[in-house]
């Protein structure tokens, strides 16, 4: 007899829908699988066959045929060993009177017939949700993530046995309740504006980074603070909707990365080490194509700590993702495209023995020194960062009276209202942020006075800068007006946003 | 083109065997005495001023009619001087600027100014350093009244990075080397180039100097060659203006602005235009005037502006050239 049951693999984030058919006839004993499985899914016959066993079931001793269609996807992993069994079962009449062929069958088993949960488990979910499937078995370890898909009847089981049951009607298994989604649920970054002392300026740069969607580049000292502004901010970007969420979620569920919550729902912070290489940073892998530092980062910040000292290829391999928002790997089984839209924070050193521009050590490196060590960096890729900020190590000491340093929550605030701004006024031009402004939104939307006209040409003379570098100052300076709920971009925006581009000004 | 005498001079000095120095010496004893006829004649190739024609160089001897007399005068002037770009900056009036690598921004936007201001008086004598140099450059290059003077052959670049500034003084301003073509730098090629620098200037400004730094040994020679010594003043304490102080302390005029050059000189000096200033602007700058290098946030708080607003303020006061950021957020008035 033959039984065919629905199972889903992944390819790339979207779920691809697998038929495990399975034959079971007279014949000398043997047991095949064909449809082009890689090895983890052929290693499923030992498995599924002592899981069988132990759950007390009956492994049929014929000739069987597995197959999976379509027969030209390359099946990977251990999510489909549940659908070998429940087809093995069915094939072999284990499964009398019950209705498999509207339900998924997602779960990897273990030798006793545990199911253990899969990888990738939520974008599968979504895509067949997408294709018209209503019900899913799939393992209890997966329950968490699997209940913020909502409106589909979702049945997590235990074991084999579970699902033995459930099928049969013994003992129906409770569809799961859907978990509503709260924004920060979790609630409690560690880091927090509160706690980071003085730095006005750099702090100022980071609310306007934030509110506008911009690029962040932190030049300082050694032990300056850098890393715990730049730990600050997921803290004041704007929360989590609950699409951003599952598009965040269905990223880090196929690389494994989801914690215990089931659900991303705060902003991710990336720190890659910079001995990173370019396949861990922009996602790879042999067979499985990972997403890579930048996909994880995605929603949330991709923090480069040192800068410099990445090495070349890999930072300009940034440079499109950083454009487009996504990547797209290819490699020989597939192209995978992933979305990649983080905002990016980098933090170097001033020069090379770190102390130009300190307050308390003399800075010993040459002007060319200086240069060379900035050089790392190439042109284009400082071109993608609109704001370029000074960390220094200033003791304060010669402030009398002390500001009180704003939580991260009153920053938010006004973060939250320039987003505002910005969404009113991009509303049909497909952007979120000024940051994602191209030549046409800048023409539209940030018309300089005369006199800020005159003042941007005048910075560019003093600073010889580029045009690329106008159009970014220009961006920041409607950031700062926003934030100022200007409607007009004013002389004073333009003179704060020019003094962001710090590496402009060393040609 | 060249006369014969400086042809042979030319090649004398470069193209006979022997010691440099030796030969110098000789050619020196021979000017003085008049060269042989029978020497001119022997010396007399073409081949080097062809080559010189080609390139657009030329070579300026000593017997040359716009050799510059102030540096003639000197007795270790060079015999021959090979030039790139406007030859007529040698006949008119020169003042050196010279400053050391690492130069405090404060002072090199000093420089700048002060250079360019002069540049309309005097033509700006200068090497292709980093630091102070460069800021001379700056200041004068647009008036292309600026001779720089190499310490290595004129096709050679040192440092390598300001190749295309090198290129943009020969179109506007000139160049000048007494070293070869494709002659490296070397430490002593320095030394020797300050001298130079000091003998063709009538005055030499010192923006910034190190306790033991070749921007002293040009000051040292535009003492040894009765040039007016000027300097900039330093804080006590910073390293990069020890040479400027003990400068001042020999009695080199003390200069804050390129009035005081000018006025030394009898020259009357142009009036700036004056800028108009917002009220945030003005108090800013008022504070930095009063308290000389602050960081943003302390002229935040004396102002009572905002951070924001102060940024803002300091941005526009340095573009109009009227206070200079000196690295970690901290700002100066010019």
């Amino acid at each position: 007899m033959i039984a065919k049951i629905i199972c889903f693999a992944l390819n790339g984030l979207d779920g691809v829908p697998v038929e495990v058919e399975a034959d079971v006839n007279k014949g000398v004993p043997s047991y095949e699988m064909v449809g082009l499985p890689d090895t983890a899914v052929k290693e499923s016959k030992e498995r599924v066959r002592s899981a069988l066993k132990n759950s007390g079931l009956l492994f049929p001793m014929n000739r069987i045929t597995i197959n999976f269609a379509p027969a030209d996807l390359k099946k990977q992993g251990a999510s489909f060993d549940l659908a070998i069994a429940v087809s093995l079962l069915k094939a072999s009449e284990q499964l009398v009177g019950a209705n498999v062929s509207d339900t998924v069958f997602l779960g990897e088993l273990s030798l006793n017939g545990d199911l253990r949960p899969v990888n990738g488990l939520l974008p599968i979910l979504i895509s067949a949700k997408g294709r018209g499937y209503q019900k899913f078995i799939v393992p209890v370890g997966n329950a968490r993530e699997a209940s913020f898909l909502g409106g589909a009847e979702i049945y997590p089981a235990v074991s084999l046995t579970d699902v033995v049951k459930h099928l049969i009607g013994i003992k129906p298994i409770l569809p799961l309740e859907t978990t509503e989604f709260v924004a920060g649920a979790k609630g409690n970054y560690s880091a927090d504006l509160k706690f980071v002392k003085g730095q006005p300026m750099a702090r100022r740069a980071l609310e306007i980074a934030v509110a506008g969607g911009h690029n962040l580049l932190m030049a300082g000292p050694p032990g300056t603070g850098k890393t715990m502004l730049a730990r600050c901010l997921p803290t004041v970007m704007p929360d989590l909707t609950f699409e951003e969420a599952l598009e965040i979620t269905k990223i880090h569920s196929v690389a494994g990365t989801l914690g215990e919550e089931g659900i991303v729902t705060t902003r991710p912070f990336r720190t890659p080490h910079h001995t990173a290489t370019t396949v861990s940073m922009c996602g790879g892998g042999n067979r499985v194509v990972h997403p890579g530092e930048i996909s994880l980062a995605h929603g949330g910040v991709l923090f480069l700590d040192e800068l410099p000292e990445y090495k070349r290829s890999t930072l300009e391999a940034l440079r499109q993702p950083l454009e487009d928002g996504k990547i797209t790997v290819s490699r020989a089984g597939g192209s995978y495209t992933y979305p990649s839209r983080f905002m990016l924070c980098a933090s170097m050193n001033p020069c090379p023995c770190g102390n130009y521009g300190s307050a308390n050590q003399t800075c010993t490196c040459t002007p060319s020194e200086i240069r060379n060590y900035r050089k790392k960096i190439s042109g284009p890729l400082l071109d993608r960062i609109d704001l370029q900020v000074e960390v220094d190590n200033v003791t304060y000491d010669e402030l009398t009276s002390r500001e009180r340093a704003e939580s991260s929550a009153e920053v938010k605030a006004r973060v939250d209202e320039a987003r505002k701004i910005q969404r009113a006024r991009f509303g049909d031009y497909g952007i979120v942020t000024n940051a994602e402004m191209g030549e046409r939104e800048i023409s539209a939307f940030c018309a300089l006075s005369e006199e800020g006209d005159k003042i941007l040409r005048e910075t560019f003379e003093k600073m010889h800068l580029s045009a690329r570098a106008r159009a970014r100052i220009v961006k920041v300076a409607r950031t700062i007006a926003d934030l100022d709920f200007s409607e007009n971009i004013l002389p004073k925006h333009v003179y704060e946003a020019a003094s962001y581009r710090l590496y402009d000004k060393l040609s | 083109m060249y006369s014969d005498i400086e042809k042979a001079i030319v090649n004398l000095n470069y193209f006979t065997e022997g010691d440099y120095r030796e030969k110098v010496v000789r050619l020196r004893k021979m000017l003085k005495e008049g060269i042989s006829e029978k020497d001119i004649k022997s010396k007399k190739s073409d081949k080097l001023f062809a080559f010189l024609e080609k390139k657009n160089y030329f070579a300026v001897t000593i017997a040359s009619s716009d050799y510059p007399e102030a540096l003639k005068a000197t007795d270790e002037a060079p015999l021959v001087l090979f030039g790139a770009g406007n030859r007529e900056l040698l006949k008119k009036r020169k003042f050196c600027i010279v400053g050391s690598r690492i130069t405090p921004s404060w002072a090199e936007a000093v420089t700048k100014r002060i250079s360019g201001e002069l540049s309309e008086t005097f033509t700006i004598v200068t090497g292709l350093a980093e630091g102070g140099d460069r800021a001379a450059i700056d200041g004068a290059i647009g008036s292309g009244n600026l001779i720089t003077v190499l310490p290595c052959g004129l096709d050679v670049c040192y440092p390598a990075a300001h190749y295309a500034l090198k290129d943009k003084i020969e179109k506007s301003g000139l160049l000048l080397s007494e070293y070869f073509f494709g002659e490296q730098a070397r430490s002593y090629s320095f030394h020797a180039r300050n001298r130079i620098l000091a003998g063709l200037a009538e005055g030499v400004l010192v923006v910034s100097a190190g306790a033991r730094s070749g921007t002293s040994i040009t000051a040292g020679k535009a003492l040894d060659y009765g040039r007016d010594v000027f300097a900039l003043p330093y804080n006590v304490g910073v390293r990069q203006g020890e040479g400027c102080n003990a400068l001042l302390k020999k009695g080199a005029t003390l200069v804050t602005d390129s009035e005081d050059i000018l006025s030394y000189y009898g020259v009357q000096k142009k009036k700036r235009v004056s800028v108009l200033l917002s009220a945030e602007e003005e108090k800013v700058l008022n504070v930095l005037r009063e308290e000389g290098e602050l960081h943003t946030a302390v002229i935040a708080e004396r102002t009572g502006l905002k951070i924001y607003e102060a940024t803002a303020a300091l941005s526009s006061l340095e573009i109009k050239n009227l206070a200079v950021k000196a690295g970690g957020n901290r700002y100066s008035a010019l």
